[in-house]
This record gives C-alpha cells, structure tokens and sequence, in this order.
C-alpha cells in the first residue's frame, strides 16, 4: 500500500513537474503550484497527497469502466442472456470501506494542516501589516505608520500577520504564490498568516466578487531581503519628496495639487489628508497605478487622471478635465513623490 | 389481476390531443404539466447558453472590451441563475420527476394536480420577472450566489437585484409546492404492491430530492426575506455598521445552497439508474445500497454547507468539522459510482444514444467529484476556492454528472413522452459534440485555476499566461453550442418526421413502458398489480427473467401480458381542468411587480387577484382530493390520507422555516447596538397570550372529537371559541407591537427590534391565516355543510393550528424566558 502510494506521488509529481515546466516557459506569475511561503508550501505539500489519491482512484474506476463496457459485456443480440445477479455483499463492502480508508488519510493532513495554519495569536516577532480592501483598491498599514496602496512589501523569514479589514463590502485577499485565500468582511477581523521564504514580485487580486470593477482589484507583493526591506521602510518613513527647485514642471504640479480636488480624497503627508482614496505620500515609489492596472509611467498616469471610469469601471474617483500643461504639471509632481 | 392492460383506444387516445390553447393553459394532468415544463425550461437552456458563449468570447483575449464590466456580470449572474434554477431543476424535477412519478409508481396523476399546475404557472412567472430587468433596471448583477452585502441597496442601488429577490422568493415558493406535491405522491399513491423497495430508484430520488427541497429551501426564503426587508424597508439584517454581519446571508444561502447541490444531482443519479439497467439488460446493482446512498448524502448535505466558507475564517475548529463532514459524502457516491459500473459489467448492451450520454457521465462526474475531494481538504481549498480550477469542479459535477444525465432521461423518455423517436445518428453526432465541446471548455480550467485565475473577472492581464487556455475553451463552448444545436434541430427533426414509437422501444423495465406512447390521460386503465422490483420486466418475462431473455435474444420480441378480460373504463374518473393555477400565478406575480416597480396599486390588485383565486380554487370542485383515486383501492398507499401526507410535508418545511428566523435572532440579539433590548419584552403579558393559545389547541381537539362523534352543537361551539382565544392572541400582540413601538422601539429600530418584528410578526401571520381557515370551517359548521364525513377538514386545520401553537412555545422559550434569564 505504502509502496503504491509513493509510486503514486512519483506519478503526480511527474506530472506536476511537466506541469511546472510549461509554466516556466509561459510564464505563469500566478500559480499556485510554485509556492513562496511557508503556507503556500503546505497547501501545495496536502494538495499533492489529495491528488495522488484522487489519481489512485480515478484509475480503479478508469480500469473497471473500462472492463465493464469493452470486455465483460456483450452487445444486444450477441451472445446469451446477461446474468439478472444484482448484488455481491463483498463487493459492496469494499467499495464502501476502501474510499472510507483513503478518506481518513486524507483527512489526518487536513486537519493537521488546519490547525498548523491557522494560529490564533501572531507568532512571536511577527510583522503585523493591516489590510484594508476597499472598492477597489488594496490599503497597507504599517505598523510605524506608514501606509501604501496596492503594493505591499514584506521581508523575508520574518513572521507576517496580515489583519484583514473592509470598508465597504466582502473581498478576498489572495497572493498565490504566498497560500491560499482569506475574504475580508466588513464588521469582522480575519487573519493571514506566513512567512514568505524568497524575494520576488508576486501579483494577487481580490477572488471574491465585489461588484463592477472586481476585475481589476490587483496588486502586488513584493518580497525583499530584510535588508531591502528595512531600506525600502525607511524611505516610506521619510516625509514625501518635494519637488527640486530646477523641476519646474513639478514645482508647478506641487502648487496645483496643494488646492486641487485631489486632496479631498488622497493623503500626501503634510500637503493633504484625504482618506477615501489611496495615500499618495510615496506615489513615485510604485510600480503601479489603479490597483496594479496601469503601470506607474506619466501617460497612463495623465490617462488615469482623465478619465478613470474608462480604465475601472465604476471607480469612484471622478474624472478630472484639465488643460494639457495643468495635467502635465500635475502628473509630473505625483511622479516626484518617490 | 395481473392484467397489465395494452393500451386501450378510448376516450381520449393520449395526453397530447384535444382542449386547444386552453387545454393547455388549464391543464392539470401532470404529463402536460411536465411538458410545459419541458418546453420552458428548453427556452431558458438556449438563453443560458448564449449567455454563456458570450462570457467565452469576453475571455478570449486580455484586455477585451466585447464586453462592458457591467454586462460581463449580468451575464455570469443570469448563466448561473437560469441554468440552476429555471433549466436544471425544471427539467429534472418539473418534466422528468412531473411525467414519471406517477407512471413509475402506477398511479393516474400526482396526489395534488391543482398545485401541480400552480408550481409550472408560478415558476413561469418566476422566470420572466427574472428577466424583467431587460426593460428596466438593468439583469440581475450580483452573482447567483448574491452575496451581502454587496446586494445591500446602497451598493445595488438599482432595480436589478429586486427582480432577483422576487423572482427567486417565487421560484422557491413554486419549488417547495411541487416537493410537497411529489413527496405525498409517492408515500401515498403507490399502486398495489408497489412497496418502497420496489419502487424505481428514480422514484428513490425524487422522494429524498423532495425532502431535500422541504428541509432546504427555507433557509433561503428567510435569507431572502431579510434581503427584501433591507432593500424596501430600511432594515439592517446584512449590515455591518449595525451590527450585523454579512456572513449571515452566507450561512443561510448555502444552508441551502449545498443540498440543492444534491437537489439537481440526485434526479440525475435517479435517470443514469434507470438507463444503465434498461441498456444493459441487467437489474440495478445493489439496489439497496443504492437507495441507501442516496437517502446518506441527502442526510450529509446538510452539513457540509460550511465548506462554501472556509475562506470566511469561521476558525480551525469549524473548518475541520466541514472538511470531514464533505469528505464523508465521497462514500455514499462511491458506492453509487462502483454501483453502476456493476450493473454494466456482463451486461447485455444496446449502444444507443441515451446509454451514451448515461456511461459518459459516470466517468464526467467521476472527476467533478474527485475535484470535489481536494475542495473538502480546507486548506487546499484556500487556494482552489473562488478560482477557475472550482468552475472546472461544478461544471464536471452539474454538466458532467447532471446534464449528461439530463440529455441521457432525454434520449430514454423522449418517445414515451412524445411518441416519436429521436435520430440516433443526429443523436451520435449531439453525443460526441457534448463529450468534446464539454471537456475542451472545462478540463483546462483546473489549470487555469492552479495557474491563479479568479473567477467572475471580466478582464485578466495579458502578462500572466492565461491567454492561450482561455482560447481553447471558447473554442470548446463553441464545440459545445453547435452540440447543442444538434440536439435542438433532434428535437425539431423528432417531432416532424420521427418515426412512431412503441409502447416499450427499449424493452424497459418499469411500469411506464407497460402503456402507450404517449401515454392515455390516465395512464393505467386498470391500476398495475406490483410483484417485484422492475414490475413490468416481471410481467413481461416472469420472475426470474432469464428464460423471456432467451427467447429475445433468439429474436422474439416479447409479448406483452394480454389483459385477461375487456377494461371497463367508466370507473376512470379524472379531475377536471381548472384556470385558477394560472391565475392566482398571475395574481402572484402582479404583487411582485407592484413591489418592484412602486405602484402600489398593482400589489393592491395583484392580492385581491391571488386572494380571490384562492378562494376560488376552494370551491371549485369539491372532489378533487379524491378524484384521482381508483375507487376499487385503498385511498392511500402509505395509510393516511392524502391530504393529511401533503399538510405534514407543508408543516416540516415550516419548521426550517421559523428555525431559521429563530436562530437569527438569538445571533443578532447579542449583535444588537444600543438600547432597546431584551428587557422591554413583557413576561406576564405574554404569559397570559401563551396561556391563552395553549388552550386554543385544547378547544381545537375538543372540537374535533365533536365533529367525529358527529356532534353538531358542540363543534360550533368548540370552533368558535377555537377561533376567538385566537382573536385574543393576535390582539394582545397588536397590543404588545403598539405598545413598544409607542416605548420607541421602531421596526429599523437596531437589529433586535428587527429580528423580533420579523420572527414574530411571521409567526403572528401564521396564526391570522389560521385563524381565517378557521373562521371559514365554522361558517361551513353553521351551514351544516361540515359533519362526521367531512371530519378530516378540521382535523387538517388542527394539524396546523397545532404548529403553530408548539412553535409560538418554542419562541416564547427562546425568545422571551431565556432572555431573562441571561438578562438578569
């Protein structure tokens, strides 16, 4: 039993490698099958052994299907009447306690795993980050203060403990490459927690269905050496950039920004305190723009500004009509926020 | 007595001729019924499938802009909403378990053909006013699943999700009709003989499909209740800010989400176990396992709902109690997999159509249930939830396992139902199209899923690799369309120029191929005499079957059993047509229109239409209970009466019913912000009412012994003071009501205030409406139209006036002793 058991996860892992290997070539950032977290390699780790045993007993039912339909039956008018037998005790027992057996190995690990990952306090020396899903934008807070929009960064080997919380209605925080998902509900504090094992860009978005633009509620994790990781902190720390005096453009954009609309909604420390959309302090910093929609480059930042429900339908940041210079100026002073 | 009659010309030849549009439109014989049904639900197919082409071609290429954001979700919305509720469980339920029930048990129609009728019209206007949006206020665009809070008005500020609300609250009301309706059919209306152990294991699932639907539909009535109340009158029972919490609607919706899973499976499980047997020319394997299973899983959905959820974070306790609990149901459809592989082996096999699409969904359902296995390990589901590899999991479980089922019931009963035969080479071409178009769509979204593909996006980025999989499947859809197609123009080519069909084209086993195709309106002259299992192949070959077997192979067909004397038909009495179903529908759908729309004189007009109907419906025809019945039986197989059957079922799926609103309750009591609380509530008040409608029941019970020994004097008096403790009860809660809403307790007041209108306010309609029935079998009493022969009508009013009062007893104990308790 042992023996076919291991033959078995050879197989699969055969085939998950085969798997793996088309997802190298095409680039599968995405996946779940090439985990980066310790939560991410035990889910993987229970969902080989569930797959192995689903294979085991898919064959059995291939190989009997088969038997049945292509070797012992005939066709209508063949051959003798078939047997009217319609019951065989043995038989009836052992398809009930042989699935009944593979279930109780599957369900040792499960709950084993349950428990391992779901721990009810943080983990000593842990990095707790609050998340807070809005439509439709992702917001981390920092336990210093410090607060990001759609990019959230972590160390590595370091605990981390994510504190779910929603502003508007339910959304779901999944990172696949960092384990599996966990909703975020209004009224209600859920818990992520994993330490993340290598340094990487990773995409995640939100998996549950949270209206018009639910679609493009992405983000990105980045995960850092502690070294990187403290430097890049350090930075988010600091006051926002202000603009140099020879960017004249950006003086200018830094002007208009001070008395713009924008600051009804958006914090950009020591100018604005709005907090009904991201926090702009570091804008500059990002890689991406709109819930990892657009990439962080002045033109999409100008056509963001423009006209946002163009980009993410049902945003509720309204479109801003601005003279070309204007846009210009402001665009390069949200670029200067590094 | 064994005559098994061959079918008689009389009358009227089949089911299909005669009446004209009217017929139809008043039509209560259940084959009529199951083919309006039929035809419906095939609109509603062809609808759901465009829809979900469209979805393919959105998801061709990234960035896509076919589709605006907003009609992307309208469409996945109503792909999921048609599909489940107005194609799956119409067509396996309303024509499948509508057309067969009565023919597989040997009986003349359902146990209640008015409220047979009243199921299709209302399901009907189910479906339309879930497409209304069309005109306005945009389809409906939360999901199928519609979960709060995201349906909250605020977020949905349009009339899309109302249309939703409506037309599910009427669909499900429609549904728990029909499970009534089939659930009393069966237990009662069994030919001689028929025991449960001899009834067609399609027979076994519908049975426990129709308790399923009892015991599960509730929770989602009350879900969508509280959805209603918030939408239309301010309420907060999905509103976190209020204290509440949206996983409320979670909890509720797949308490009853997850046995409708079973609800659409176990009919098909019921077909593939009557098409494998036929084709194969051997009994069911291990019949009692079979049906054994099938009550098993019925009993297990019930809790597993929890592994819909285990994203939500209801903690590592709850999460390894529903793992288990999912793992479990793995065994019981084990054993019905193994079963039919079983009964396949040494068989003696025509290759027909029908026979196909039932082996192809063994191996179809197979995968979506060993998919299913990875979902019930928790943690692997963290990462498979919510993304394409879980739409992969309920298309290979719901298109593999039921539709496949659903296409094979097609092919085997189609020239029973019709008369006429399907192509089999069309039908060889839709079957291989299906088993293509069906597994190129839906075997690369496990990939997809693994590759972290979300479900419900309407756009995905083009640097993440999904592209090239995502084209594959629209090329399967489309595969799956021209499939489709196929079986439509089968349908059209069938009904144009089919050949004519046999009583019995495939030599079946069961009681429907004993009569003609199609069937006379009142299927058996003579009521079958039942001697075994599979009761017609006994009558045809004898018991043991082998030695008829024989004969067949060696090229004779066998002779039907020659009825031993002329039928005498004058005792065949069947019910007359009535319009009332399709009016108090009409009624029905008229107040929800009012409703939606805010012209309020429609709900006015819409409930006097529905109220007077229902009336009407009352006085129609006194004999309809009984007409159905061939006099020369006993009036009920399973020993009760008919009615009394149908008021118990109706009673179990109002306890669900108060046991959800309960539970909110107690939850949002504790939940609940600011004051008014538990301790406005009066306990010596309320002691008096409860005193009171206790011994409403005592004067009920007396009252009945009155009419049974025939005593005229003492049931009126009885009677009406049955009906005036009543009147006492409901005014002391109009007094209780006035007097806390005077205290400054509104209904929106916080979430206590609103749970205990709803709860009991529910529970105050209840005895209203018991208390009108009431009042009219004491008009009927002073009329002298009542008496020792009619007894059984005030029995039927006591039944529910009984429940009402056991579970006034449980709210008064739950709801205001505890809470002194807890409260001191």
């Amino acid at each position: 039993m042992r023996a076919s058991r291991f033959s078995l996860l050879a197989l699969v892992s055969a085939l998950a490698s085969i798997v793996a290997g088309c997802e190298q070539s095409a680039q599968l950032p995405m996946t779940t099958l090439a985990p980066k977290s310790d939560l991410g390699e035990a889910i993987h780790h229970l969902f080989l052994e569930v797959t192995a045993w689903d294979a085991l007993i898919f064959v059995i039912v291939i190989v009997a299907f088969t038997l049945a339909v292509f070797v012992f039956s005939t066709r209508a008018g063949e051959a003798a009447p078939p047997s009217q037998a319609s019951s065989d005790l043995t038989l009836e027992v052992a398809w009930t306690v042989g699935p009944a057996l593979v279930l109780l190995m599957i369900s040792i690990p499960t709950v084993r795993t349950i428990f391992r990952s779901q721990p009810e306090v943080a983990p000593k020396g842990s990095l707790e980050i609050k998340v807070v899903a809005h439509q439709w934008w992702w917001e981390f807070d920092y336990p210093d203060g410090h607060k990001t929009a759609n990019e959230m960064h972590i160390p590595t080997g370091q605990p981390i403990r994510l504190r779910l919380e929603s502003a508007d209605i339910i959304h779901s925080f999944w990172v696949p490459a960092l384990g599996g998902k966990r909703d975020v509900v209004p009224g209600q504090i859920n818990h992520l927690t994993f330490i993340a094992n290598t340094p990487g860009d990773y995409p995640g978005q939100c998996a549950e269905f949270c209206g018009l633009s639910h679609a493009n509620m992405r983000f990105r994790v980045f995960v850092q050496t502690p070294d990187d990781f403290a430097m890049w902190q350090k930075e988010q720390l600091a006051g926002p950039a202000t603009p140099l005096p020879n960017d004249q453009l950006a003086v200018q954009g830094a002007q208009y920004f001070a008395t713009s609309p924008c600051t009804a909604c958006h914090t950009v420390e020591g100018v604005s305190k709005g907090y009904i959309g991201p926090n702009l302090t570091h804008f500059g910093s990002r890689t991406t723009l709109a819930a990892g929609v657009l990439k962080n480059d002045p033109a999409d930042v100008a056509a963001w500004i423009t006209d946002p429900q163009k980009i993410k339908p049902g945003a509720y940041m309204p479109a801003l009509v601005l003279p070309g210079p204007k846009l210009n100026a402001l665009v390069a002073y949200l670029e200067s926020l590094k | 007595m064994a005559a098994q009659p061959k079918p008689l010309p009389i009358f009227q030849p089949n089911y299909l001729e005669g009446g004209g549009l009217l017929g139809w439109l008043t039509t209560i014989d259940h084959k009529r019924i199951a083919v309006l049904y039929m035809a419906t639900a095939l609109v509603f197919m062809a609808i759901g499938g465009i829809e979900a082409m469209l979805i393919r071609v959105q998801l061709w290429e990234p960035n896509n802009t076919f589709l605006s954001a907003g009609t992307y979700n309208e469409l996945f919305t109503m792909h999921g909403t048609t599909m489940i509720f107005l194609v799956v469980m119409p067509l396996l339920i309303g024509f499948f378990g509508n057309f067969m029930i009565p023919l597989h048990i040997g009986a003349r129609d359902v146990a209640f053909p008015r409220l047979n009728a009243l199921s299709f019209w209302m399901a009907l206007v189910a479906g339309i006013t879930l497409h209304l949006g069309w005109i306005r206020g945009g389809l409906p665009d939360a999901g199928w699943f519609g979960y709060a809070n995201l349906t909250e008005r605020y977020f949905s500020p349009t009339l899309a999700l109302d249309w939703w609300v409506v037309g599910l609250l009427i669909s499900g009301t429609s549904t728990i009709l029909s499970a009534v309706n089939f659930l009393t059919t069966i237990i009662t209306m069994r030919a001689p003989g028929m025991s449960y152990m001899r009834i067609p294991m399609f027979m076994w699932a519908m049975m426990i499909t129709s308790i399923l639907i009892l015991l599960a539909f509730p929770p989602l009535t009350v879900g969508l209740i509280f959805l209603l109340l918030d939408r239309f009158f301010g309420t907060h029972f999905y509103v976190a800010t209020a204290g509440a919490t949206p996983i409320l609607w979670q909890h509720l919706f797949w308490l009853f989400g997850h046995p409708e899973v079973y609800v659409m499976a176990l009919p098909g499980f019921g077909i593939i176990s009557e098409v494998l047997p036929a084709f194969s020319r051997k009994p069911l394997f291990g019949y009692p396992m079979m049906a054994y299973s099938i009550v098993l899983i019925a009993f297990l959905s019930y809790g597993v709902w929890g592994h819909h959820m285990f994203a939500t974070g209801m903690g590592p306790v709850a999460d390894s109690a529903f793992a288990i609990t999912s793992m479990l149901i793995a065994i019981p459809t084990g054993i019905k997999v193994f079963s039919w592989i079983a009964t396949v082996w040494g068989g003696s096999l025509r290759m027909t159509t029908a026979f196909y699409f039932a082996l192809a969904m063994v191996l179809e359902f197979t995968i979506g249930g060993l998919s299913g296995v990875m979902h019930a390990s928790a943690p692997v589901d963290l990462q498979q939830t919510d993304s394409y590899f879980v739409v992969a999991h309920f298309h290979y479980v719901l298109f593999g396992g039921v539709m496949f089922a659903i296409l094979a019931g097609f092919y085997y009963w189609w020239p029973k139902v019709t008369g006429r035969l399907f192509s089999e080479s069309i039908g060889k071409w839709h079957f291989w199209l299906t088993v293509i178009g069906f597994n190129v769509t839906f075997f690369p979204m496990h990939f997809l899923g693994m590759w972290g593909m979300p479900r419900r996006i309407y756009t995905y980025a083009p640097d993440l690799g999904w592209t090239g999989l995502n084209q594959l499947e629209t090329v399967g859809a489309f595969v799956l369309g021209v499939a489709f197609l196929l079986f439509y123009i089968n349908i059209y080519w069938s009904l144009r120029y089919g050949e004519k069909a046999p009583a019995d084209p495939w030599d079946g086993r069961s009681l429907e191929w004993s009569v003609a195709s199609p069937p006379p309106v009142y299927n058996f002259a003579l009521l079958p005499n039942v001697r075994g299992r599979d009761a017609w192949w006994i009558l045809k070959y004898g018991r043991a079957g082998s030695r008829g077997v024989a004969a067949y192979v060696a090229g004779q067909p066998p002779k039907p059993p020659e009825p031993e004397a002329p039928v005498d038909l004058s005792h065949v009495h069947m019910p007359p047509p009535s319009i009332f179903p399709l009016v108090v529908s009409l009624g029905v759908g008229l107040m929800g229109l009012g409703l939606i729309v805010g012209w309020y004189r429609i709900i006015l007009i819409g409930g006097i239409v529905t109220i007077m109907s229902i009336i009407g419906m009352g006085f129609e025809y006194k004999d309809y209970g009984q007409a159905v019945h061939d006099p020369e039986h006993a009036p009920s197989s399973g020993g009760i009466d008919v009615r009394k059957v149908g008021v118990w079922c109706f009673l179990g799926s109002e306890c669900v019913f108060f046991a959800s609103l309960i539970s909110t309750f107690i939850v949002y009591k504790s939940r609940s912000i600011g004051a008014p609380g538990a301790e406005i509530l009066e306990i010596p008040l309320t002691s008096f009412s409860t005193f009171i409608l206790l011994m409403s029941s005592l004067l009920m019970v007396l009252a009945l012994a009155a009419t049974q020994r025939g005593d005229k004097v003492w049931e009126r008096i009885w009677l009406a003071g049955t009906v005036f403790f009543g009147l006492i009860f409901l005014s002391g809660q109009a007094y209780e009501f006035t007097h806390f809403y005077h205290e400054g307790m509104g209904y929106t007041t916080n979430l206590f205030s609103q749970s205990f209108y709803t709860l009991v306010g529910f529970h105050g309609a209840h005895v209203a409406i018991g208390v009108l029935w009431l009042s009219v079998l004491l008009v009927a009493a002073i009329t002298g139209r009542l008496g020792k022969s009619r007894a059984l009508s005030i029995e039927l009013a006591g039944l529910y006036w009984h429940f009402v009062d056991v579970v006034w007893i449980v709210i008064f104990t739950l709801v205001y002793l505890m809470q002194t308790v807890h409260g001191a």
